[in-house]
């Protein structure tokens, strides 16, 4: 029989569920901060392809547009200096900041007893940090309101917001583990933990550095500390926690060595943190400084030794995972990257090396290697294996996503050559004296190179979205366990 | 039942060859470390000494961004020249002309964008960057600017 609902006594009706305004399911922060991150992806390699035309043909493509505001003119300005601002801003704030701060909010809570302790911090940091990221990457292009250095140009109220949404998520995730009395976590925890610490310290230090007017070259010197220590630190310790993570899931197959993996935490955490010091060059810095940090980026060799060979002798018995598309592969790029990066960069701590690339783009190509190889292909393996569990879809090993990694492995493996040796070329061009005609038209190659590069890897971000796209519009529902949810199966992590 | 799946390790120790590998490298590095300690450090790039005139070149040339494209060391980035040699007159070819009818004020006036030979209104517009205010520098900070670039090799 119908039931006319307009019959119904207010008892008769279902009780109304309320939502609440910050959303508090379990998984809410990961699924937030990864989408987020994918969507970065694009942008940071977007504006990464303006970023190399801009070298190219500069005169060509700079302009600026004056607005009149109540307090005066305003100027957004599109240049070479704006645009690479724009770049490493998006690349490492927005796409591995948001990929990172995922993987944590993913990983935690399936190595940890429970679920995440206060969900709905971290919800609304994954709010907080990409509305503060937005608005910074609008005033880099307006440099009478953006701030001085390289990845601190947002101005103070921007990084108030920013510095806030990185509370919040370290109070969760520390919450958490002091939640769980665990006494001996994974190691994942042991290298979230000292990255998000960093993470928050050093963005603070970074923020609050200006309010103690420095001279200028204090402050240089602080700037190029924070963006050495943003990578070791930070960005590789998230990479590396996560790449713990996600191989023996993939595998299913134990790490092969707890004892190594806390050998290499160890080593990391202490050369990581000493490894930044080689970026204080000036008079006013002992040499003796400057060359332990020399030191310690030449002996970040052995940590990336160890994880790479604890990783991949996990992998064994499941050789067959690294042919086929997924988690496996992206994971075995990465660990590629990782081993080339640090020999680069111990190549780079040696003294005649560093003298014969000073003041050119060896340094860059190397940090692009980090970040665009090893780190994003960290992330994307994560992507792989977290997305079906967030979206609890049905997908997994798909073209798209083999088409992910070969175009992000070439276009950074590409555009990081190319910087590489273009730096040595020009390096190598300067200690003969060459004219500066000489050294541009030499460099254009290696400029249109890095372009092809950037291209791929723009590509590949535009697939990785369009692969999670396909599979929530597409792909049957699947149940995989959410944490704090009944398992639906055994092995349903 | 919540879901907490642990990861398992085969082995809880450390293999005795990674400790050997670790302290190899460590001792070299300390050795390394040991007789590397005589040296010093240069001028940290792109920050020019103050200038004679007692205006802070650094200060201008940090302020108006120069080191965005001609480098942290002026010593040129990718496509955009290097600012040293300026003493020696104009390296650029588009420069050449404006070099030998104003040899000692060269660079003042393409910094300023007051070239009459430039037929291209972007590239008149002056240093840096081709752009207007705020960013475009006074004659005496352009003065200054040039002396300190006239002292580099």
């Amino acid at each position: 029989m119908a039931v006319n609902p307009k019959k119904l006594r207010p008892y008769d009706q279902p009780p109304k569920v309320r939502r609440p305004i910050i959303p508090n399911e379990p998984d809410n922060a990961a699924t937030a901060y990864l989408v987020a991150a994918l969507v970065w992806f694009m942008i940071a390699t977007g504006i990464g392809v303006l970023w190399t035309a801009m070298q190219l043909f500069p005169s060509q493509l700079t302009f600026s547009l004056a607005m009149p505001t109540f307090s005066g003119t305003l100027k957004f300005e599109l240049s070479p200096a704006t645009v690479s601002s724009g770049f490493w801003n998006s690349l490492v704030y927005g796409w591995l900041g948001n990929a990172g701060l995922g993987a944590i909010f993913f990983i935690t809570p399936r190595l940890l007893p429970g679920r995440l302790v206060k969900e709905n911090f971290a919800s609304v940091s994954a709010g907080l940090w990409n509305v503060g990221l937005l608005a910074g990457l609008a005033v880099v292009y307006m440099p009478q309101l953006a701030a001085s250095g390289a990845l601190t140009e947002f101005p103070l109220p921007i990084d108030g917001v920013l510095l806030l949404a990185l509370l919040l998520a370290n109070a969760s995730f520390w919450l958490t583990l002091l939640a769980s009395r665990d006494r001996l976590p994974y190691v994942s925890i042991w290298y979230f933990g000292v990255a998000l610490a960093a993470f928050l310290g050093l963005y603070g230090l970074a923020s609050l550095a200006p309010l103690i007017n420095l001279p200028a070259t204090g402050a240089a010197l602080t700037n190029a500390f924070y963006g050495r220590a943003l990578e070791t630190l930070v960005v590789n310790g998230i990479a590396l926690g996560t790449l713990y993570y996600v191989i023996p899931r993939a595998t299913a197959n134990p790490l092969y060595s707890r004892g190594l993996a806390m050998l290499g935490w160890l080593l990391w955490l202490g050369l990581s943190t000493f490894a930044p010091l080689a970026t204080l060059v000036d008079t006013s810095v002992p040499f003796a400084v400057t060359q332990l940090g020399n030191v310690a980026t030449f002996l970040l060799v052995v940590p990336a030794f160890l994880v790479a060979t604890n990783l991949l002798v996990t992998v064994s018995g499941r050789w067959s995972l690294i042919l086929s598309p997924g988690t496996i592969p992206f994971a075995m790029v990465a660990l590629t990257f990782l081993v080339t990066t640090a020999l680069l960069e111990a190549i780079g701590a040696l003294g005649s090396v560093r003298t014969l690339v000073s003041g050119t783009q060896w340094g860059v190509g190397v940090r692009l290697f980090a970040f665009l190889g090893m780190a994003s292909l960290a992330f994307l393996a994560l992507a792989d294996h977290a997305f079906p569990r967030l979206l609890r879809r049905d997908w997994g090993g798909t073209l798209l996503a083999e088409a992910t990694q070969w175009a992000v492995f070439a276009g950074a493996a590409l555009a990081g050559l190319a910087l590489i040796s273009g730096g040595i070329a020009h390096g190598s061009l300067l200690a003969q004296g060459a004219a500066a005609e000489q050294i541009g038209r030499t460099l254009f190659w290696f400029r249109l190179a890095l372009g092809g590069g950037m291209g791929l890897a723009a590509l590949g971000a535009l697939i990785a979205t369009l692969n999670v796209f396909l599979m929530y519009t597409t792909a049957r529902r699947a149940d995989y366990a959410v944490v704090g949810e009944a398992a639906p199966a055994a092995a349903a992590h | 039942m919540t879901v907490h799946t642990p990861i398992e390790s085969r082995t809880r120790g450390v293999p005795r060859w990674a400790v050997g590998l670790t302290s190899g490298m460590f001792l070299v590095a300390a050795v390394f470390f040991a007789t590397n300690l005589a040296g010093a450090n240069p001028r940290i790039g792109g920050t020019p000494a103050p200038s004679a005139g007692g205006r802070n070149a650094a200060a201008i040339i940090k302020a108006a961004g120069c080191q965005a494209c001609h480098g942290p060391d002026l010593a040129g980035l990718a496509a955009f020249p290097s600012l040293h040699g300026v003493k020696n007159g104009p390296a650029s070819a588009n420069l050449k002309q404006l070099g030998s009818t104003n040899p000692t004020d060269w660079a003042n006036i393409w910094i300023a964008g007051l070239d009459p030979s430039v037929s291209d209104p972007a590239l008149r517009r002056g240093m840096p960057a081709f752009g207007g205010p705020p960013f475009n520098l006074t004659a005496d900070e352009i003065a200054t600017v040039v002396a300190y670039l006239k002292t580099l090799p």
